[in-house]
């Protein structure tokens, strides 16, 4: 089974503002105002080129950040679950 | 959380080399909290309002792609209008969990579930969608 695609919508949807290593996004078309604390913000801005697996948000992440975790791929796919169950994230 | 490392500055040609130093935590961690709107429905009116699949300002007549977006009657890949609006307590369930309503197959609940996730302030459906979304 292939794995999933995820998406996200593009970041002039948003409104973010940093707070102290927390990040307060409004989701413009919700309406719905989030509190994401790291790494559910690197795993939008991984998105923001474009829809990707879970492997391949990894991949990007690693480009930009010395990613540490015992499990990554665990870790993304339970803050994808989180980002999903928010309304922020999307499968296609 | 995230943390700078004490690597220095730059290789020592010119070249940026000091690495932001990103944790995931563990699996089980939270890292999302959700402001919902102060919305005035109990527990059990939010269970039973319902959402039009789609909502009929945005075209029933449309089909739903499987990423969520409305797309023209009989595109292939994408999904026929529900004949009927999905409970709350259905969404709630299909959002959480994944589990397809009575006589909906699984990919087609997936769309469905997309479509309700891009619902927009001003849709039908979308105070629904978003008391569902409100902790208990």
């Amino acid at each position: 089974m292939a794995a999933s695609l995820y998406a996200a919508d593009p970041p002039e949807t948003l409104r973010t503002v940093e707070l102290e290593g927390l990040t307060l996004l409004y989701h413009r078309p919700s309406g719905l105002t989030h509190f994401l604390a790291p790494p559910a913000p690197q795993i939008l801005e991984a998105l923001a080129a474009g829809p990707a697996t879970a492997a391949e948000i990894a991949a990007r992440m690693g480009e930009a950040f010395e990613i540490e975790s015992e499990d990554p791929a665990a870790a993304i796919a339970a803050r994808l679950s989180e980002l999903e169950a928010a309304g922020l994230v999307w499968r296609t | 959380m995230s943390e700078r490392s004490n690597i220095p500055d730059d290789d020592g040609i010119g070249r940026p080399s000091r690495r932001v130093v990103l944790a995931l935590g563990a699996a089980a961690a939270s890292t999302v909290v959700t402001i919902r709107p102060a919305l005035a429905q109990t527990a059990g009116s939010v269970l039973n309002c319902e959402i039009p699949v789609p909502a009929p300002q945005a075209g029933s007549g449309n089909f739903i792609a499987a990423d969520g977006k409305l797309v023209p009657a009989g595109t292939p890949g994408a999904y026929p209008p529900l004949a009927r609006p999905l409970k709350g307590e259905e969404v709630k369930a299909m959002l959480n969990s994944g589990r397809a309503p009575a006589g909906v197959n699984s990919e087609a609940a997936q769309a469905y579930a997309n479509y309700i996730r891009r619902l927009q302030a001003g849709m039908s459906g979308f105070t629904c969608y978003a008391s569902l979304q409100m902790p208990r």
